[in-house]
């Protein structure tokens, strides 16, 4: 009775009945389609699980260069998706065609639909969902708070903004007519996080402005980004227009990267709060990142 | 004999004008009638009411009895062809193919190889045989108007399978004919009148009308002025009041050209010659 | 002076050129059967397509899918919307004696765009509140709609006392399609970003939403077109000599005529309402049949048929392998792979219509 003493049967016992490991480590593959949601990925540290990005997926910068594209988000192909093996496919609102991710369901790869809404509390929720779509609870709350945190300070900085900046989003100056955003877009909100005021809050949506819509507007700042559907981003102050403004006057562009600024990841605080820097520059701030 | 085709009463107004004006024509089997008259007098107009292309406002067309319009479009086809005086194809279709249209959806009991028959048949007729695979476009106009007789006799040609009676219309069908051609064409639709198609055929060339058999019908503001061989109806007073020239002899000389082929020979009689059929000559 | 063999002046023995065509078109089929981002091995294709889905076998029950729904679905809808576009386009020329005539020249593309966005942009304000939000299957079917009562209303412009004329019509059509820019223009612009997410889907053309449900809703409309226009044959050939002269052949004009046109608004509008808009098809194919072929619509319509759909999924076949796993926009490989071989065909043979 020397080998099995009591407590070695009870530590036996422990050990028999001990939950086995949740599942053999089966090698998760992912599809993720979506500019913000490649990059909680990345955040989360499960870059090596993803095996195709879409063409919006642009940071990080190699997220496009080393995996596999599997094309524009709104045409997506079944096959090509299909051919990457993946085991899962995280998707932000508006992927499709609808019936390409319908297919790739049917064929047995869940499809997790992350939502899209340009705020803080639709960010927290998309940081949450693709945490929970990889098991990767703990790092997503701890993303999402430090995300929280980053809206916090934010609004701190944006409660010191003396004289709000009224500033105009111009998305594209194809043909010499400016395509601004209005009440709901994107760029909306992020000009109201960054404690600016929406020069065409008239207007609702991505709308062109009429050259006296511009003058009407009186914008003291345009804001642009630095490749947007037109291409580089050309000089506003180019037409006559917009010149007249007080923007023009003053010469008060801001140029910031298209994505970092309207794509809503997680680092949508830090674009905030670069671009209410790069239009209060009376404000006691200073930038949070060098992305231009 | 009871006529294939015949209007009666028949008026067509249009744009305030009557083109044509209380007509009455009978057309009956083996007959050869040339519808004459100054420009605007409703040739035309009475020959497209009379083949059903037009529906006249006032009075009817009947056919073997039968009100025109009562007659479906693919019964008409087999026993009526139209040689039209222009057409404008800008389909790249070969002489041959154009021919062959007359023969599409024609005729009962009509093998592929004897439409093909036919086909070749009207090409020859019309001597265009050997334009057979040229492209129409690349025709001249005198050579376009020959394949669309090929057709319209391929037309009828196969509409004999249905049809016994048929009546030819031609209008202004020698018009870009070079002169040898004018007379075979002429010559062979008399033939056909001959073995008992009936002929509607409306010439602007006078003297060539005059040299036709048959009876001649003189037109003018859509009225039918007189129906008759020529010596009746083209006058020297007809000659001043309808067409407003002057004959120098009394009357239009029954032959008004001499004529003579490569053999030196002029025609005789009614006989119009061309050159290089000698053996039809024979026969008439 | 005799003609010899007549057999030997007709332009094109129809019947090897039709078998050639499918020997084609089947040609196709397999390579776009077996080719694909996924490289399922042509034994293996072939191997599911026989045993079908249950006797695939566990393993790899993946390419059973793949095989199946994906790729037949797609081959399938692609053969359907070839052969609809190009045979509109062969009726089109014909009626309209016109080398330039397109299928849209009755309307129907316009008014299927038009239907589409105004299903998008409207539809939801207008239905929502009774029968909630609508289906994506919505969209399609507002597209078909659209584009038959766009023809329907042109053609009725167009008729007067039982005659179309088809001059009119062709007016009439150009006349809408720029009203129904303008429309849509309007309608973009009161559209909200998700609407015209959905616009943009569809507009983009691309088979890469091919289904069974699709493939079953298209076939009805598409398949009665295609068995029904061989019978227009004569009467189109003879149309092109005018319409007087085809009355006298017998040809039953304007019956010809509305038949025509509603068989192109059908196919065209069942094509666009489920693959989106893809163009060149309609235009290139019956016009290098054409070139190649002689005009006779007795050769012309069927063999349209068929080399319109093996363009269109040979094309898509492309579409899929060139960048994978990414897909190019069909209409880019349409004109892409059509233009070129067209203008060789019109530099070796200048003998196209005299417009």
């Amino acid at each position: 009775m020397t080998f099995l003493t009591r407590r070695r049967l009870i530590l036996a016992t422990a050990v028999l009945l001990a939950p086995l490991p949740s599942r053999a480590a089966v090698p998760r593959r992912i599809v993720s389609i979506g500019g913000a949601v490649t990059e909680i990925l990345y955040r989360l540290g499960h870059e090596s699980e993803i095996v195709g990005v879409d063409t919006t997926s642009q940071y990080p910068a190699e997220a496009l260069t080393t995996k596999p594209n599997v094309g524009y988000v709104r045409a997506l192909g079944a096959e090509g998706i299909l051919s990457l093996d993946p085991t899962l496919v995280i998707a932000t609102e508006g992927a499709g065609p609808p019936d390409a991710l319908r297919l790739v369901e049917q064929a047995g790869v869940p499809v997790i639909r992350v939502g899209d809404e340009p705020n803080q509390a639709g960010i927290l929720r998309r940081i949450r969902e693709v945490a929970r779509a990889v098991e990767e609870g703990e790092r997503g709350e701890a993303l999402a708070r430090e995300v929280e945190g980053g809206f916090a300070r934010l609004a701190e900085n944006r409660a010191r903004v003396a004289q709000p900046v009224r500033a105009l989003f111009v998305l594209s100056l194809q043909n010499g007519r400016p395509l601004v955003g209005g009440r709901g877009t994107t760029a909306d909100a992020m000009l109201a996080l960054a404690g600016a005021v929406n020069a065409a809050s008239t207007l609702e949506g991505w709308k062109p402005l009429s050259d006296e819509g511009v003058i009407a507007a009186a914008p003291e700042a345009i804001v642009m980004m630095n490749r947007g559907p037109g291409g580089d981003a050309q000089d506003p102050f180019a037409l006559p227009a917009f010149s007249a403004t007080p923007a023009g006057g003053a010469h008060r562009l801001v140029v910031m990267d298209g994505l970092y600024l309207l794509g809503f990841g997680p680092r949508a605080p830090l674009a905030a709060q670069d671009l209410m820097v790069a239009l209060h520059p009376d404000l006691p701030a200073t930038r949070w990142s060098a992305q231009p | 004999m009871s006529p294939i085709i015949e209007a009666k009463g028949v008026s067509y107004r249009r744009g305030g004008r009557h083109l044509v004006q209380a007509v009455d024509l009978a057309v009956t089997a083996g007959s050869l009638t040339t519808v004459v008259g100054p420009n605007g007098a409703g040739k035309s107009t009475l020959l497209r009411l009379l083949c059903g292309e037009l529906a006249p406002t006032d009075g009817g067309i009947v056919v073997n009895g039968r009100p025109i319009r009562s007659i479906a479009p693919w019964q008409l086809a087999h026993l009526r062809a139209v040689m039209p005086q222009a057409s404008d194809l800008g389909v790249p279709f070969t002489a041959f193919e154009v021919a062959g249209l007359g023969v599409e959806g024609i005729g009962r009991g009509l093998s592929e190889r004897d439409r093909l028959h036919i086909v070749g048949e009207a090409l020859d007729g019309a001597d265009v045989a050997h334009l057979a695979h040229r492209t129409y476009q690349t025709l001249s106009g005198g050579e376009r108007q020959r394949v669309h007789f090929a057709r319209v006799l391929a037309q009828l040609r196969a509409g004999r399978s249905v049809e016994a009676r048929q009546v030819l219309f031609l209008d202004e069908p020698i018009a870009s004919l070079d002169l040898k051609h004018q007379l075979a064409l002429l010559r062979h639709v008399r033939r056909l009148a001959d073995d008992g198609l009936a002929v509607v055929v409306v010439l602007h060339d006078l003297q060539l009308a005059a040299g036709m058999d048959g009876d001649l019908v003189l037109m003018q503001d859509g009225r039918l002025i007189d129906r008759g061989p020529a010596e009746q109806v083209l006058t020297a007073e007809r000659m001043a009041e309808v067409f407003g020239v002057r004959l120098v002899a009394k009357t239009l000389p029954p032959h008004p050209w001499m004529l003579a082929d490569e053999r030196g020979s002029t025609f005789a009689q009614d006989a119009l010659t061309c050159s290089d059929e000698p053996r039809r000559q024979a026969s008439s | 002076m005799s003609t010899g063999t007549p057999g030997r002046l007709l332009r094109t023995r129809r019947g090897p050129l039709l078998a050639g065509l499918a020997g084609g078109l089947l040609l196709a089929g397999f390579l776009a059967m077996s080719l694909g981002p996924t490289g399922i091995p042509p034994g293996r294709v072939v191997d599911v397509l026989a045993h079908g889905m249950v006797g695939a076998g566990q393993e790899r029950a993946g390419d059973a899918l793949i095989v199946l729904q994906v790729r037949l679905p797609r081959l399938v809808l692609g053969i359907l919307v070839g052969a609809a576009l190009a045979t509109s386009g062969a009726l089109m020329q014909g009626l309209f004696r016109n080398p330039l005539a397109d299928p849209g020249l009755v309307g129907v593309s316009a008014g299927a765009a038009l239907a589409a966005a105004t299903t998008i942009v409207l539809g939801d304000a207008l239905l929502a509140p009774w029968i909630g939000p609508l289906p994506f299957a919505a969209l399609p079917i507002g597209a078909f709609v659209g584009g038959l009562l766009t023809t329907l209303g042109l053609y009725a412009v167009a008729t007067r006392s039982g005659r179309t004329s088809i001059a009119t019509m062709l007016l009439a059509g150009v006349a809408f399609g720029a009203l129904a820019g303008a429309l849509m223009g309007f309608l973009s612009y009161l559209s909200d970003d998700r609407q015209l997410r959905d616009l943009s889907f569809w507009s983009l053309g691309s088979l890469s939403g091919a289904t069974w449900v699709k493939v079953a809703a298209v076939a009805p409309l598409v398949l009665p077109v295609l068995l029904a226009s061989p019978f227009l044959a004569r009467g189109l050939n003879a149309l092109s000599l005018g319409e007087a002269e085809a009355f006298h052949l017998g040809v039953p004009v304007q019956r010809v005529k509305a038949l025509a046109i509603l068989l192109v608004a059908v196919a065209v509008g069942a094509s666009v309402a489920a693959a989106g808009m893809i163009g060149f098809v309609g235009i290139v194919v019956p016009h290098v049949l054409r070139l190649a072929a002689g005009p006779d619509h007795r050769v012309l319509l069927p063999a349209s048929a068929l080399l319109g759909g093996t363009l269109l999924i040979g094309a898509d076949t492309v579409a899929r392998t060139l960048a994978a796993p990414a897909e190019l926009p069909i209409g880019i490989l349409t004109a892409a792979i059509g233009a070129p071989f067209f203008l060789w065909l019109l530099l070796r043979r200048p003998g196209g219509f005299s417009l």
